[in-house]
């Protein structure tokens, strides 16, 4: 598991991450794991990913007034929200997971949260 | 229904804190309705559990389940055969389920994953509220059908205490008054002269102050 795990819908990456990488843009130790919508994302699969070993985990979904599928950002903002409670009463750091949100094809947003968790995970 | 939380995972973890392989058990009546020990609240704390243990350097296997019931013996006795695969049985049903297994599976390490609150109503998504007591004594024909056991701070049974000021509660101004609640529900009803009349002095030996109650029905008997 890479230190950095991110989890985004379709809709708010539509570049390789890897070409990401090679131009220097997005830590290396980032994984994205690209879903239909975050909307499906549910709360154990946020924890699992600390428990596989990352350091710091981020969604980002469509802006919540834009979502593709109406709700779904939202939805997963509120788990996002639940895990960090779950985190807190770990005693773990609740900012080493968060919640983005991205306008449709915009990579600039999702590069911007990589680099905002590679600080955290290095923090 | 009844109203239950998770306990917090410190006290969790501490249950579990010898345990190498645990069975999760959720329960899909009321705790699943308040998303306390349902399907999703047991994938969840497997979750939580195992990122848990694996933070304090420890090492758990978690298998998770989901029945029925708890509170049926049908539905909880098949834990007799798996339980010795387990070390323990954490379940995330109410008080009455964690009771039920311990009673009916003698070979089970019953853990309970939760805190039973209340019999309560769902105001919203997310928001539960105490209504019943479970007295064993009902009196809302009296009441327009607000429980001044359950919703009353000193249930008081002939109207409100000194403490109610604005239709609110002393415990917390967000509290209504509940015999407030009353007067006016029975007032809209032409009812309010009803309240002139003194309830007896209550008999709790219904609510529990006469040991653990029991209720037969001749005609359900096998």
């Amino acid at each position: 598991m890479s230190k950095i795990k991110g989890f985004c819908c379709n809709y708010t990456l539509s570049v390789d991450v890897e070409a990401l990488k090679r131009e220097g843009l997005v830590p290396e130790e980032l994984e994205i794991e690209r879903l239909p919508c975050t909307g499906r994302l549910e709360v154990p699969e946020l924890l699992d990913a600390f428990t596989e070993g990352a350091e710091a985990v981020f969604v980002v979904g469509c802006q919540v007034d834009k979502c593709h599928n109406l709700s779904g950002s939202y939805r997963a903002s509120k788990r996002v929200k639940y895990a960090k409670q779950i985190l807190a009463e770990l005693d773990m750091n609740p900012d080493c997971i968060e919640m983005f949100f991205a306008g449709r094809g915009e990579t600039e947003p999702v590069v911007e949260a990589a680099r905002i968790m590679a600080s955290k995970a290095e923090g | 229904m009844i109203i239950a939380e998770r306990k917090p995972m410190k006290e969790l973890l501490e249950m579990v804190s010898d345990v190498k392989r645990l069975l999760i058990v959720g329960c899909r009546g009321c705790v699943a309705v308040c998303s306390a020990g349902g399907d999703k609240e047991v994938a969840i704390l497997s979750a939580a559990l195992k990122l848990g243990v694996k933070k304090a350097g420890g090492e758990i296997e978690i298998h998770q389940d989901t029945l029925v019931r708890q509170c049926d013996p049908e539905y909880i006795e098949p834990l007799n055969e798996r339980a010795s695969e387990y070390d323990a049985v954490l379940s995330m049903a109410c008080g009455v389920g964690v009771n039920f297994v311990a009673d009916r599976c003698p070979d089970v390490n019953v853990l309970p994953a939760l805190n039973t609150t209340f019999y309560g109503a769902n105001l919203s998504s997310g928001e539960w509220k105490e209504m019943c007591a479970g007295c064993g004594a009902c009196v809302l024909h009296l009441t327009g059908g607000l429980c001044p056991v359950a919703r009353c701070a000193k249930s008081l049974s002939n109207g409100p205490c000194g403490g109610s000021q604005g239709g609110k509660c002393e415990i917390n101004p967000d509290v209504a008054c509940i015999w407030q609640q009353i007067y006016d529900k029975l007032s809209s009803l032409n009812r309010k002269e009803e309240l002139r009349e003194i309830m007896p002095i209550r008999d709790w030996t219904t609510a529990g102050h006469g040991g653990p109650r029991r209720r037969i029905r001749e005609d359900l008997l096998p």
